[in-house]
């Protein structure tokens, strides 16, 4: 982490092409950043002016176009624990697996990951489609949260295990040694040192699996389902945010301002979700390698 | 050391837990399970919570998804009640069909559009691909934008049926699913047309959305003609069951189809019941 390098690139005097290139690069960047900006400006811009404590508490009335969303950010939250309950100690297990148990030209581990790779390019709504057929008719889960956090969970595990054993390969292999070399069991060297330096790695695919599993809707249409009542408990179905969003601006009429509110509640909770993912991350499992 | 164990427990724990739910299944005594359209489920959603508030300790789940597949789940049993936008076809006479309201659906196109109205065989022309500019139809010298309703959808079945196309025969520019979706392509594209359900049109044309309605066999579209029965392109709302209905369903069904819910029907832009 704490590779900083003093030099700096100094380019040589500018030809055309280099200013050209310059010029382009910039352009690009700036493009990216102003239709971020923009999008973010426009759901602030139409969103804002609903919220209020109210409309963060009560339930929705008349199809969401009056009232609030109160059971939906609690569904949604409900939703989102479950997928990461489940998918952290699976995604973390199989990537150690991977990553430290069999070599990176291992058949199995190389099945594995060709496996993977294909179930993170599948689209969510095949997911939506198993998590319905299994979860909700098979095992009876029927619609909800549970069934919606799990389908989400198979969703998140393949980009949370792809980056989680990135980040246990980039671990140079001398703290392997080095704790070999001091008698620690492989286990309590995985545990002490391996996982905490491999955490930046487990964080980027959390925050990448959460921002997916947050912002889906077409696997939990057909698995949390649409009932917008609070939850009682994860056998309940639950609505999403995402599915609340989608509902109010592609099938009610008069629903945009509550569908632009609602955008920006599941943004700010997304920013929040993050943000305590890297605070722990750093705090908690940085500071026992130091400590160490 | 110490946090080794905990860490194991936590996860096997979790496991554990989530597979310990996955046998446990509902109890069905007092809920009831509606799935289907998406036209007909912010109306039964909101049926649903004056039911709940009537009859405490019911729960009413509603779930979307398409008429067909609240034709299938109440087919199947998943749903007590299935929501279907249209009537039953003859392959569905196994089942019971209980309307709760009316709509329509009309043709939209952008406010800029000059033409104001086409007839049944334009309408055909256009979707079949053999009128592709405005200009043939008295428009802009502009190609027309093509908007179609995904398979499934009871939109698209009423629209084939009274106009008598097959869907292979369309080659659709763009395909949509819910009816705001409908509005807000042919909103955003001066060239397109689409059709979409009349309530949803007539809110959105009368709250600054560029669109505008077109008349069908010349009866303009509008929600007080399909409720007097002159428009040609009207469906029912059904609510589906396999069995005739009994119990909490039977209770919910009439009460759906009561005066009490007239409100509500209103309320999202449907016609009510006449008698």
């Amino acid at each position: 982490m704490a590779e900083t390098s003093s030099l700096t690139f100094r380019p040589a005097p500018a030809g055309l092409a280099d200013t050209v290139a310059t010029v382009v690069v910039w352009l690009i960047a700036l493009i990216v950043t102003a239709v971020f900006v923009w999008i973010l400006g426009d759901i602030i811009w139409h969103g804002i002016g609903q919220i209020s404590w109210s409309f963060l508490t009560e339930p929705p009335r008349n199809a969401g176009r009056e009232g609030g969303i109160g059971p939906i950010i609690v569904s949604t939250l409900l939703i989102l624990g479950v997928c990461i309950a489940v998918a952290m100690p699976l995604g973390v297990g199989t990537a150690i697996l991977l990553a430290e148990f069999t070599s990176s030209d291992n058949l199995f581990g190389r099945l594995v990951r060709r496996s993977l790779d294909v179930l993170a390019g599948v689209p969510s709504i095949v997911f939506g489609l198993f998590g319905n057929a299994f979860f909700c008719v098979y095992l009876g889960m029927g619609f909800s949260i549970l069934s919606g956090g799990l389908t989400l969970a198979c969703m998140t595990l393949p980009i949370l295990i792809r980056s989680t054993e990135e980040g246990f390969r980039s671990v140079p292999n001398e703290y392997r040694m080095g704790a070999a070399a001091l008698g620690m069991s492989r286990t309590s060297a995985l545990i002490h040192l391996l996982l905490p330096a491999a955490a930046p790695g487990l964080l980027v695919g959390m925050v990448l699996g959460m921002g997916r599993s947050i912002a889906e809707t077409a696997a939990l249409i057909f698995t949390s389902g649409y009932v917008d009542r609070m939850p009682q408990s994860l056998h309940d179905s639950g609505r999403s945010l995402s599915i609340h969003i989608f509902d109010l601006s592609m099938n009610v009429a008069g629903g945009d301002a509550n569908a632009y509110a609602s955008a920006l509640v599941l943004i700010v909770i997304l920013l929040i979700v993050n943000s305590i993912a890297s605070w722990t991350s750093d705090r908690w499992l940085h500071k026992r390698i130091i400590s160490l | 050391m110490k946090k080794t164990p905990a860490f194991i427990t936590c996860s096997s724990l979790l496991i554990m837990a989530v597979l310990g739910a996955c046998s446990k299944s509902d109890n069905s005594g007092n809920k009831l399970v509606i799935t289907g359209s998406s036209t007909v489920a912010p109306l039964a959603v909101e049926i649903g919570k004056r039911f709940e508030s009537l009859h405490p300790g019911i729960r009413v789940n509603v779930q979307t998804g398409g008429s067909s597949r609240g034709i299938a789940d109440a087919r199947s049993g998943l749903a007590d009640i299935g929501m279907a936008s249209r009537s039953l076809k003859d392959s569905e006479n196994d089942l019971h069909a209980f309307t709760i309201a009316h709509d329509g659906i009309c043709i939209i196109l952008h406010q800029a559009n000059i033409v104001n109205a086409l007839s049944d065989e334009q309408v055909v022309a256009i979707y079949k691909g053999t009128i592709k500019n405005w200009k043939e139809v008295g428009g802009p010298d502009a190609p027309i934008t093509v908007v179609n309703k995904s398979e499934g959808r009871a939109t698209l079945d009423l629209f084939l049926h009274y106009f008598k196309i097959k869907n292979t025969d369309i080659h659709p520019d763009v395909v949509i699913g819910d009816n705001e979706q409908g509005i807000k392509t042919v909103a955003g594209n001066p060239d397109a047309i689409g059709y979409v359900s009349i309530g949803t049109a007539e809110y959105d044309a009368t709250h600054d959305i560029p669109i505008k309605l077109l008349p069908v066999n010349a009866v303009p579209a509008t929600l007080e003609n399909v409720g007097n029965g002159s428009f040609p392109l009207s469906r029912p709302l059904n609510l589906v069951t396999k069995a005739v209905p009994t119990g909490l369903a039977k209770e919910f069904i009439d009460f759906a189809r009561s005066k009490q819910v007239h409100d509500l029907v209103k309320e999202q832009y449907f016609v009510p019941l006449s008698k």
